[in-house]
């Protein structure tokens, strides 16, 4: 017990500790004290002891307390690491849960988004080596045998699929870098025409939505929601996934 | 003569008393008189006193109290002139009384001042209610004390005013603060036409007591009687910090008596309202002073069979703000809307009542359920603390009920199916992860520092050894043995062409092929052509090289089974064809 208060004090885990901390936060939350859990979590967290399960619970525990702004984060971003279908179903209630409701046809998703969406990056990263090694060992084998019509072909689909490996890790980088979306933490936030306080109000929105960060002006973000609609927040309401 | 104050506000009044002790009968008592001074209200008390005086003689004393009930018309050190009694056969005199006179009201002064007796004459029941001290409602959730403030009375309009007042100077967001509206008269009344209470924006306002017939009550202020009338009392609750200026209410008022009535117009005071923000604590709307219970139907029920649940909250305060509890009903019950009952109940001075809230529950699975603790916090300004009103957990046992599993042998087939059933419904949130896979945040592979020099370096490899060859190819001079080795690699790839002839090119074409290749060879390994040399001439040479008489041996023979081949029959089968490829490979890996 000393070395688990020693251990939270200090911050660093060792497996069993977070796993303690872990199940703490469990009882905690079958208690009813959503606080108490939430704080445990958070601390597993703020140690790089992450991953879907822990932010699963908190996720799931913000929703039964009743903030759906960082439930739907953290679902969100356990989402992210997992395809595990509590989590999805977790989201799904909290996503009914909006005031939000967002109208009108969706704008279409671009390609390259779809194709980051669709792949693992790291799978594909990793992929990408392999075939791109192998191309170019083949290449050199190639070079050096008498036979190369066949070893040539096999080359060159080895050197095709590894650039095509590239090109979708490259589409990974780039969506990483200009797709950020992030979800509303306040009960309510107003979205303007432009970045200023004296700018009317176009619409508000509400905890739990999720939507994309265009550009950054001062305190001010322009978000658009999934049917285009568009206008500028401040961004300290938002977080990002 | 003395005055009960040395110094007073022009809107003051103050009491001068003037004691003449064994006055003769005849005795005229000329009271002071000065412009500066008005003279609000006269009274007078006589007292007798019978004692033994020297020698035993009765002695009698009659001692007169003049009261009178002044105030200043204007400031500056003032004197009131001396009061003088006039006998028959001498004229005495006080001495004159000097009062420091200032603008407007010495409010905090007054109040040091006032003392219960103010009520000289023992007026029967204490002061009038809303000018006591204590509430003295009995109210079992004890009282408050009021502000006990003397209205001002007006310059102008001192036989007929309208004053408003509140109970309190101060008080929080949602307290109760009663707003009083009194007629004060010294004329006779025949009606009160309109009253016109003031705006109350910023405030949730309840009627408290309206009066329907004008009935008064004797009221001293200053010393001078008046008959108070109630005409409205509202309680009224702030909804938010700051300071309120409650406007004056206003009146038409009919005085004198049958049909000599004249109308009249009088507007009251405005009255000013410090409303403070609860201290910090938890968040609530909840102001007052409250109890909560929680009563349940059953704690026994057959699945189906309906439960109500009744949250009781009782006190005082406004019944509007009560909040929806929290039922926290488990899943296995269908919960239908509340229903809310409000009965309101009135102390002497506060609102209150009773709110019932009540709940409809359904079970729709068997087993024992439990309908959480509550605790719903509440804000006691009296207290100035926070309060929490809590209600204990319940349990319910749901059994089985009519056409259940217990439903019993009589009951038909129909009834067992029309029953209400365990219902397991999938939903609600799943349930946590008991143990975790921990991971760190992911970095992207490609922010990784050794990813961009790994996806380079082969392109980068293969880009190098290029150019190295190709420059080596381009500039370097080549040396004797890497122009045999390169010939002897034309040579193996002329064996690989004559291969390909094995089995489908012509006898000829073959054998010339493969003794190509293997002249080639030679020639590469010598250094020196060696096409259209003798046999003889041949063996010279390579006896000159060094190679070894089984390899001279098996070259030769090589050659000469290309020459038979070329010409002899029976050469062109793919056995022999075969065999010389086999020879031709082995005498040039013998040589190498």
């Amino acid at each position: 017990m000393i070395a688990l208060v020693l251990a939270l004090t200090l911050a660093q885990y060792t497996p069993q500790e977070s796993q303690a901390l872990f199940v703490e936060g469990n009882d905690a939350y079958y208690k009813g004290d959503y606080a108490g859990a939430k704080e445990r979590y958070e601390k597993l967290l703020q140690a790089g002891f992450g991953g879907p399960d822990v932010l699963f619970n908190l996720g799931t525990t913000h929703l039964a307390a009743g903030e759906l702004g960082p439930a739907i984060l953290y679902l969100e971003r356990a989402h992210r690491l997992s395809d595990d279908d509590d989590i999805g179903a977790n989201l799904a209630v909290a996503r009914q849960r909006q005031v939000d409701q967002v109208v009108g046809e969706e704008g279409s998703v671009p390609f390259t988004q779809r194709l980051a969406e669709a792949t693992d990056e790291r799978i594909v990263g990793i992929a990408f080596l392999i075939v791109w090694w192998l191309g170019f060992a083949l290449l050199w084998f190639t070079a050096r045998s008498s036979s190369r019509v066949v070893l040539g072909l096999i080359t060159a689909l080895f050197l095709v699929v590894g650039a095509g490996l590239g090109g979708t890790l490259a589409v990974h980088e780039w969506v990483q870098d200009t797709v950020i979306e992030a979800v509303v933490m306040p009960e309510a936030a107003k979205v303007r025409e432009y970045p200023g306080e004296t700018a009317k109000v176009s619409f508000e929105v509400h905890a739990g939505l999720k939507l994309r960060i265009m550009e950054t002006s001062g305190r001010y973000v322009r978000v658009r929601l999934p049917n285009a609609l568009e206008g500028w927040t401040e961004k300290e309401g938002l977080v990002s996934l | 003569m003395q005055a009960d104050r040395e110094k007073v506000g022009t809107e003051d009044t103050f009491r001068l008393e003037i004691v003449v002790a064994n006055a003769p009968e005849s005795s005229v008592l000329q009271l002071p008189v000065a412009e500066d001074f008005e003279v609000l209200g006269r009274s007078q008390s006589t007292q007798m006193s019978y004692s033994l005086g020297p020698g035993g003689a009765g002695v009698i004393t009659q001692v007169q109290k003049h009261t009178l009930t002044m105030r200043a018309n204007r400031t500056g050190h003032l004197t009131i002139p001396a009061a003088a009694v006039q006998t028959a056969s001498k004229l005495y005199k006080t001495r004159p009384v000097s009062i420091e006179v200032v603008r407007g009201r010495l409010a905090p002064d007054r109040t040091v001042r006032r003392q219960p007796p103010t009520n000289p004459f023992g007026f029967p029941g204490g002061l009038p209610p809303g000018f006591g001290g204590m509430d003295d409602d009995g109210d079992p959730l004890g009282g408050q004390p009021r502000l006990d403030d003397e209205p001002a009375v007006p310059r102008g309009d001192s036989d007929l005013f309208l004053r408003m007042s509140l109970d309190k100077s101060e008080a929080y967001v949602g307290e109760q603060v009663m707003v009083n509206i009194h007629l004060y008269s010294r004329v006779d009344l025949s009606s009160v036409d309109t009253v016109t209470a003031p705006k109350l924006d910023g405030f949730l306002s309840l009627d408290f007591k309206t009066p329907s017939q004008l009935t008064s009550e004797q009221r001293l202020i200053g010393g001078v009687p008046y008959r108070e009338y109630l005409l409205r009392q509202r309680a009224v609750f702030p909804l938010k910090a700051g300071t309120v200026t409650i406007e004056a209410p206003e009146a038409d008022i009919t005085t004198g008596i049958f049909y000599a009535g004249r109308r009249v117009h009088r507007k009251g005071n405005e009255s000013k309202l410090v409303v403070r923000p609860l201290p910090p604590g938890p968040s609530t709307t909840l102001v007052g002073r409250w109890r909560l219970s929680r009563e349940v139907s059953q704690t026994e029920v057959a699945l189906g069979e309906p439960v109500q649940v009744k949250f009781i909250f009782e006190g005082r305060g406004n019944l509007q703000t009560i909040p929806m509890p929290a039922l926290g009903a488990p899943a296995a019950f269908k919960v239908f809307d509340p229903e809310t009952n409000d009965q309101a109940k009135n102390t002497r001075t506060h609102v209150g009542g009773t709110r019932v809230i009540e709940f409809t529950l359904v079970p729709q699975q068997t087993g024992t359920f439990v309908l959480p603790a509550l605790s719903v916090p509440y804000f006691d300004p009296e207290g100035r603390k926070y309060e929490d009103l809590r209600v204990d957990e319940i349990t319910i046992t749901v059994k089985p009920g009519v056409g259940g599993a217990t439903a019993g042998p009589n009951l038909s087939a129909t009834t067992g199916l029309d029953g209400p059933k365990n219902q397991l419904i999938a939903g609600g949130l799943k349930s946590l992860r008991h143990t975790a896979r921990f991971s760190a945040p992911r970095a992207a592979l490609t922010t990784r520092p050794w990813f961009l020099p790994l996806a380079v370096a082969p392109f980068a490899f293969t880009l190098l050894a290029g150019a190295f060859f190709f420059a080596r190819g381009a500039l370097g001079s080549e040396s004797a043995e890497s122009i045999k080795q390169k010939q002897a690699r034309a040579a193996r790839k002329r064996l690989a062409a004559a291969e390909k002839l094995l089995s489908k090119g012509s006898t000829p074409e073959f054998y010339a092929e493969v003794e190509r290749a293997l002249t080639s060879f030679m020639s590469a390994r010598l250094g020196t052509p060696v096409s259209g040399l003798a046999r003889g001439e041949l063996v010279t040479r390579l006896t000159e090289a060094g190679i070894a008489e089984a390899d001279r041996a098996r070259i030769i023979a090589v050659l000469e089974t290309c020459d038979m081949g070329r010409y002899a029959p029976g050469m062109g089968e793919a056995a022999a064809r075969r065999r010389t490829m086999t020879e031709a490979a082995a005498a040039m890996e013998g040589w190498s």
